[in-house]
């Protein structure tokens, strides 16, 4: 395996998590990684927001519903503060995210005062429509009269489902990543909570949950060994001073084989275990152990073979003076003769000078006769082997040997009395009448005996002396060995780890800037439309650092000076700016919200800058449903202005908490404010009115016709996309109208007949006016066109 | 209005030199008096447009004119910036109490739109 695949694996194994980075190490994991959790579909199913119902909660008494279009757009909702505006945009956020930490951090003050004090009930829901849904989802939370805001009961129903959990929805991770609300106080603490909370709301949303905590795994593991080294070096330098401390050779093996950079275990393992390798220092222990072990010579072994020599002595004397022996003697003197002759030829006998004695017939003779005598020798011979035998007998009764001797005095043991008593046994070997030696073993013995065991119980001494040192040290040895192989065994894994954690933290950092690059990008162009007259310019925003010391980057420069801190910017500017990254964040494809709610985003906001919230707010509202709370009336102003399409509604809050809403002006309601404008104009060219009033209040209808469509269209869950395809196709009004009164564009050669039918000739002329493009409405006509144009409209609304 | 009167895109240059040039004269003055100056070319041009098209329109209320510029220009997002620059011009022409005169930067950028709708209806 190369190197780049051994920690390669390791990455692999890190995403599985902690326990999978461990049987990677170890090799118990072998089964393949499970492939890497793909980031969350990019398009969820989206949900908007359609009605949100608040009762005893905060500013609002009895019950009151806000009712949303579904679908994007921009919605205003203007209150004086206090009106109760607000109330509904935390209802929600309650309702929605109540269980959450966030709403236990807040002040005391608003924890108290949370419930509305003139009305005693308290609950909130609010339906939303979803996407693949067939009809809208009911999302409610009620407080039981004492309840504190936690206790909240949750519930939330899908369309022809039974009442589940808020879990059943699936948003409880989006609404934290993807958190749709944003209220004033967050504009100000975005930023002001420090540069880690920022990066942790906006890293949150790029999805590299898994990338963090594979990080977190190969960091753990990392760590972990590390320390375990650590300790094992420091545990081996206390082990070194007991060991050098410790009268032990075996302290001193141990020492030897751990004092260098390289630790020999192995080694240590052996001296631990008793087996050292046979060397100076171990053998004294060797060499103690083995006298210790002597035992004198058994008295039973000393007595049987003194019996034996005295056995043997007898045996030997009978033998002697019998035919036997003579036969024995003769013969060898024959054998004697005969290898004289056969070496010297025939002669004379050398004994008594017979002359030519020797001759070949004498030979055969005498072979013969040798033969004979031998056999009659046996008997004597036996005698004799069992005498030479019984003289050995002493040799094997001593227990230690020259060497063991010189290597017992080598380690100090007092061999004096051995030494004398041995003296005196092998004094044994120089007896020659078997009496004698059998007396003298059997005197010997004895002091023999004793010598010995003294000797052996010295060394047993000296032995459990030695042990005593040795135990506790031998002891410590082992549990430090223990840890230092395992920390030998992590510290082998150390430089792989280490490659799979730079590797990851790189590739990570590259993820991380790839993924947030597109929010970035938003965040900027958002700035730039918020910045206005600001000297601050926004460059590279960019996720940085790790841990403790991760932070949002933001490249400022002020009057085209780089460097500067957020300190520089205005409170108006900052708002600004958390409003940059916070719609970027809010509006990605992969957030099944498609509404997002901003709570009095104007404070503290200059008038320039307000016309660019409002471009913003526009431009965002394309694809979103973008809820705004604003206590004053420069937003409403500025998008009147600057002909942003948008819905307005009024909070009024009378006395007791009693809050009205007022739809204020929708882009119904702007064309057809127009077109009035410009009918009800004196001295009016006929022309011009014909041109102008039919074609405003045909906007007005086609606008109409759009709501209903899509609000039919997103109830019964058709994707949105799908939704704003089928109205982009519909070109003109009476497309536009065969989809509100039809459900399909198609049907267009029935609209007229069908408003006839449905609301009147009247309704059909104004119809038939607003499609007759070449005049025919003059100038006294046509605020009377406008009138009928809005009962059309309000007609047309009132569709199903 | 006759056409004596300065052409559009001569009011708008006087009324960008007033921005740029430092004269003690015009100080504390010359940002509601530049904004005056827009604000008579784009009624102006827009004048001119109703003149060319022998539609009187000329002396109902701006806001109609511009509601009914819609109509005649096949540019509706002009229009609406225009509309948005003119309500603009006119607001900084008048005396709004807690509100400050516009800065250089904004009277430039709604002189930039001018020059568009002129530019577009000359």
């Amino acid at each position: 395996m190369s190197v780049e695949g051994a920690w390669g694996s390791l990455v692999l194994a890190a995403l599985e998590g902690r326990e999978g980075l461990e049987g990677a190490l170890t090799g118990t994991g072998g089964a393949a990684p499970k492939a890497v959790a793909a980031r969350p579909s990019p398009a969820p199913a989206g949900a908007f927001l359609h009605s949100i119902a608040v009762e005893g909660f905060r500013g609002i008494g009895p019950a009151r519903t806000l009712a949303l279009r579904p679908g994007p757009g921009l919605t205003l909702v203007v209150g004086r503060n206090g009106s109760g505006k607000s109330s509904f945009a935390e209802a929600l956020e309650v309702l929605l995210t109540g269980d959450s930490l966030r709403w236990s951090e807040r002040a005391a003050v608003w924890r108290e005062g949370w419930r509305n004090l003139h009305h005693s009930a308290t609950s909130v829901t609010a339906t939303f429509l979803v996407e693949g849904q067939s009809g809208p989802c009911v999302v409610s939370r009620g407080w039981e009269p004492d309840a504190a805001l936690e206790a909240g009961a949750a519930s939330a129903q899908l369309p022809g489902q039974a009442t589940a959990d808020l879990t059943s929805l699936g948003w409880t991770s989006a609404l934290r990543t993807h958190r749709p609300f944003l209220s004033y106080n967050e504009l100000g603490s975005l930023l002001d909570e420090g540069p880690s909370k920022l990066y942790d709301a906006l890293s949150s949303i790029l999805g590299l949950e898994d990338l963090v905590l594979a990080q977190g795994a190969l960091q753990e593991a990392r760590r972990s060994r590390e320390k375990a080294l650590k300790d094992a070096t420091d545990a081996r330098g206390r082990l070194l001073e007991r060991l050098i401390g410790t009268d032990d050779p075996r302290a001193q093996q141990v020492t030897k084989a751990i004092e260098g950079k390289e630790w020999d275990l192995a080694a240590v393992d052996e001296v631990l275990a008793g087996a050292a390798e046979p060397g100076v220092a171990a053998a004294e222990i060797d060499v103690l152990r083995g006298v210790a072990a002597l035992e004198p010579p058994a008295p039973e072994r000393v007595a049987a073979a003194v019996a034996e020599i005295r056995a043997a002595a007898v045996g030997l004397r009978e033998a002697q003076g019998t035919a036997a022996a003579r036969s024995r003697d003769a013969a060898a003197l024959l054998d004697l003769a005969l290898r004289f002759h056969t070496a010297h030829g025939d002669g004379d006998c050398p004994v008594c000078g017979s002359s030519k004695a020797l001759n070949k017939a004498w030979g055969t003779r005498q072979r013969d006769a040798v033969v004979r005598l031998r056999e009659a020798a046996h008997e004597a011979d036996a005698a004799h082997g069992r005498a030479e035998a019984a003289r050995r007998l002493w040799e094997d009764l001593v227990p230690l040997k020259g060497d063991g001797l010189r290597r017992a005095a080598e380690v100090g043991l007092e061999l004096g009395e051995l030494v004398d008593a041995l003296g005196t046994w092998v004094k044994a070997g120089a007896i020659s009448s078997l009496d004698e030696l059998a007396d003298h073993l059997a005197a010997a013995s004895g002091p023999l005996g004793k010598a010995i065991v003294r000797l052996r119980d010295s060394a047993r001494a000296e032995l459990g002396r030695k042990e005593d040192v040795w135990r506790p040290v031998a002891t410590e040895a082992a549990a430090w060995l223990a840890s230092a192989r395992e920390a030998m065994q992590g510290a082998g894994d150390l430089k792989r780890l280490k490659a799979a954690e730079a590797w990851l933290k790189k590739a990570a950092a590259g993820i991380r800037d790839d993924r947030f690059a597109p929010i970035a990008e938003k965040a900027a162009s958002i700035w730039e439309h918020l910045r206005q007259q600001s000297h601050v310019e926004l460059g590279r925003i960019q996720l940085t650092g790790e841990g403790t010391r991760r932070r949002v980057a933001l490249d400022v420069t002020v009057d085209g000076i780089a460097g500067a801190a957020l300190g520089v910017m205005s409170q108006g500017e900052l708002h600004s700016l958390a409003l940059s990254l916070f719609v970027p964040r809010a509006t990605l494809p992969e957030s099944p919200f498609r509404f997002i709610v901003i709570d009095d985003p104007v404070q503290s906001m200059d008038p320039a800058r307000v016309d660019g919230l409002a471009r913003v707010l526009e431009a965002a509202s394309t694809d979103r449903q973008v809820v705004v709370f604003t206590h004053d009336d420069r937003l409403p102003e500025a998008v009147r202005r600057l002909d942003v399409a948008a819905e307005i509604v009024e909070v009024a809050r009378r006395e007791a908490s009693v809050v009205d809403l007022r739809q204020a002006l929708d882009p119904v309601g702007r064309y057809l404010e127009d077109a009035l404008a410009v009918a009800g104009t004196a001295d009016l060219p006929s022309p011009a009115a014909a041109r102008v009033v039919p074609g405003l209040c045909r906007l007005a209808v086609e606008a109409v016709c759009m709501d209903v469509a899509r609000r039919r269209r997103l109830g019964r869950g058709e994707p949105y996309a799908e939704v704003e395809r089928t109205l982009g196709a519909a070109q003109g009004s009476l497309p536009l109208l065969a989809l509100a009164l039809f459900d399909d564009a198609a049907r267009v050669k029935e609209v007229l007949p069908r408003v006839q039918r449905d609301s009147g000739p009247e309704m059909a002329e104004t119809l038939r006016q607003l499609g007759d493009s070449a005049g025919g409405v003059d100038a006294e006509r046509a605020v009377d066109l406008v009138r009928r144009t809005s009962r059309l409209a309000a007609w047309l609304r009132g569709l199903t | 209005m006759t056409r004596e009167e300065s052409r559009p895109r001569d009011l708008l240059a006087l009324a960008r030199e007033l921005l740029r040039r430092a004269d003690p004269l015009t100080a504390g003055l010359w940002p509601r008096v530049s904004a005056l100056l827009a604000l008579r070319a784009v009624e102006t041009s827009v004048s001119r447009l109703w003149d060319q098209r022998a539609l009187p329109l000329q002396s109902c209320p701006m806001r109609v004119q511009l509601i009914c510029l819609r109509s005649y220009l096949d540019d509706g997002v002009l229009v609406a910036r225009a509309a948005h620059a003119w309500s603009a011009l006119n607001r900084a022409c008048h005396h709004h109490p807690y509100e400050l005169a516009p800065t250089a930067a904004e009277l430039e950028s709604w002189f930039l739109v001018v020059d568009e709708l002129t530019a577009k209806l000359a």
